[in-house]
């Protein structure tokens, strides 16, 4: 028994010592290897910071081969790692004909083929995933199709690195399966997709429209709410016609929600009349979404249907309502006078939305000074009467 | 002067101004900019508005303050048109946005040493000894 409990110590210590020195003896080697690959990548960006100065013209006036003012690129060079650094750090700082000069280079030793053939490997996965990074940031038109390819590879990061990669380049005819990929991804790859997609602009707009219109009364709606967001967020004119109609069309709550969301952020006044017969909705989600889209378009057209939701039966929806009117011009003056009505909950709405914008703290200052307004003092005594009440 | 964090900016118009025959120094945070440029010595500052310690537009208001007029081009990752506004209130030469063109800005940058008078470049910059 006592053997067995002394072997069992002895192999602990054994593995503990074997780990402890390990680590000691891996930590200073990575060090070292970092510094040196920092070192390498410095030289590296001196050596194409040359070529970039010495190309005023972009790819056509790249020298051919070594001259007495540019230090040759080798072979071995272009196969480091650190190499492949230095261009993509370089390719974060310029732009234009710069950018097409570090592609000739690029191009010229293989660069991409070579990031190309680790992404096409089934293994490691962490070369694969760096190769796709490498992929993406340089950007360059000839790895297009294998960014295409590898959208639905296996690994999530990798799926996100090519469409990115494809945004990059701006590849117009990535629009198309980056948008289908919505309903089959995870909301996070998802989400990723939704930024680069966004990076397209108006671009993307027809194609993510064609996508909503096909698939908003699926069951599965993730994707064209997904699809409706980047609409929002792209905010081009162009689709608030076909957004008022999908609005109308969609039976999914969700959908609906999406919708409203993304005309708030188009906010041309011609979706107004789709926008005010959605606040008369019988769901309370859709009544307060409209409400904030109406506050985002801010058009003092609606001031007076905003003031008569002000009493709506759900707290949400008031409280919508009176923010919304906050950021109209001239929707303030429609929350002081409704803190003379005689509905309870409008009038503490308004309070509220009054005093988010810094109502009180001026309406204060003003009565020390001497100069408080009608509409200063009623909001002052609707507090101190909520306070005493309280 | 050049004064960016990113050490692959100053490396690369180090290399582009220096081809161009111009001596360049480099500074790597906001305080070091600020104490490199506080004497006045330098022909033009390149000047990064997102620095660790101190933002570009500081350190201009410290110098105005110390009656430092060094010509500076303000170079900003950051698109924002306040910081632009801003900087050109404060008497910046130019503004440049990154990503940059190093041939553009280096021609920007030669272009402050041409006088009124001659248009062509005077690229003899003051010595820094």
């Amino acid at each position: 028994m006592q053997g067995a409990v002394f072997v069992s110590v002895a192999a602990v210590f054994v593995i503990d010592v074997v780990l402890m020195v390990s680590i000691l003896t891996w930590k200073p080697i990575h060090r070292r290897r970092a510094a040196s690959l920092q070192v390498r990548r410095d030289t590296y960006i001196a050596i194409l910071s040359r070529y970039l100065a010495a190309s005023p013209r972009g790819k056509h006036s790249v020298p051919a081969g070594p001259s007495h003012r540019l230090e040759p690129i080798t072979e071995r060079m272009a196969a480091d790692q650190a190499f492949l650094d230095a261009i993509i750090d370089l390719r974060n700082i310029v732009t234009g004909p710069e950018v097409e000069v570090l592609g000739v280079i690029a191009t010229r030793f293989g660069l991409v083929e070579r990031q190309t053939k680790a992404l096409q490997r089934r293994y490691p996965i962490g070369r694969r995933l760096r190769a796709s990074v490498a992929l993406a940031e340089m950007g360059d038109e000839s790895s297009a199709q294998t960014l295409l390819t590898y959208l639905d590879d296996r690994e999530p990061e990798i799926r996100i690195q090519c469409a990115r990669g494809l945004g990059r380049m701006n590849y117009l005819a990535a629009i198309e399966p980056i948008t289908a990929r919505f309903d089959k991804e995870d909301p996070w790859v998802s989400a990723r997709f939704a930024d680069t997609l966004v990076g397209f602009g108006s671009d993307a707009t027809a194609p993510l429209l064609a996508y909503v219109r096909a698939n908003h009364a699926s069951e599965d709606t993730d994707g064209v709410v997904q699809a409706l967001t980047v609409l929002g967020t792209i905010g081009d004119h162009y689709s608030g016609p076909a957004l008022t109609s999908i609005l109308e069309d969609a039976q999914d709550i969700e959908v609906k929600l999406a919708a409203v969301h993304a005309l708030g952020r188009i906010g041309v006044p011609l979706v107004l009349g789709s926008l005010l017969d959605v606040f008369d909705s019988e769901d309370w989600r859709l009544r307060a979404k409209t409400a904030t889209a109406l506050g985002d378009i801010g058009d003092q057209t609606v001031i007076p249907d905003l003031s008569n939701r002000l009493g709506d039966s759900n707290w949400w929806v008031r409280r919508n309502t009176a923010a919304a009117l906050a950021r109209i011009p001239g929707g303030t003056d429609a929350l002081y006078e409704a803190l003379d009505s005689n509905d309870k909950f409008a009038r503490d709405a308004a309070a509220e939305a009054l005093f988010d914008a810094g109502g009180v703290g001026k309406a204060i200052r003003h009565e020390a000074l001497g100069t408080a307004s009608q509409a200063d003092l009623r909001l002052l005594g609707h507090m101190r009467d909520e306070a005493l009440t309280a | 002067l050049v004064a960016d964090d990113e050490e692959t900016v100053t490396a690369i118009l180090t290399i582009a101004l220096e081809t161009s025959g111009l001596e360049v120094e480099v500074a790597h945070s906001g305080p070091d900019a600020y104490e490199r440029g506080r004497d006045g010595q330098f022909d033009i500052i390149v000047l990064d508005q997102l620095m660790p310690g101190m933002l570009g537009i500081e350190i201009i208001q410290k110098w105005r303050a110390d009656g430092v007029d060094t010509p500076v081009i303000m170079v900003s990752g950051v698109d924002d048109d306040r910081v632009v506004i801003h900087s050109l209130e404060l008497g910046v030469l130019d503004f440049v946005r990154k990503p940059f063109r190093i041939t553009e800005l280096t021609a920007r940058i030669l272009r402050s040493f041409q006088t009124p008078e001659d248009n062509r470049p005077a690229l003899v910059p003051k010595t820094n000894q």
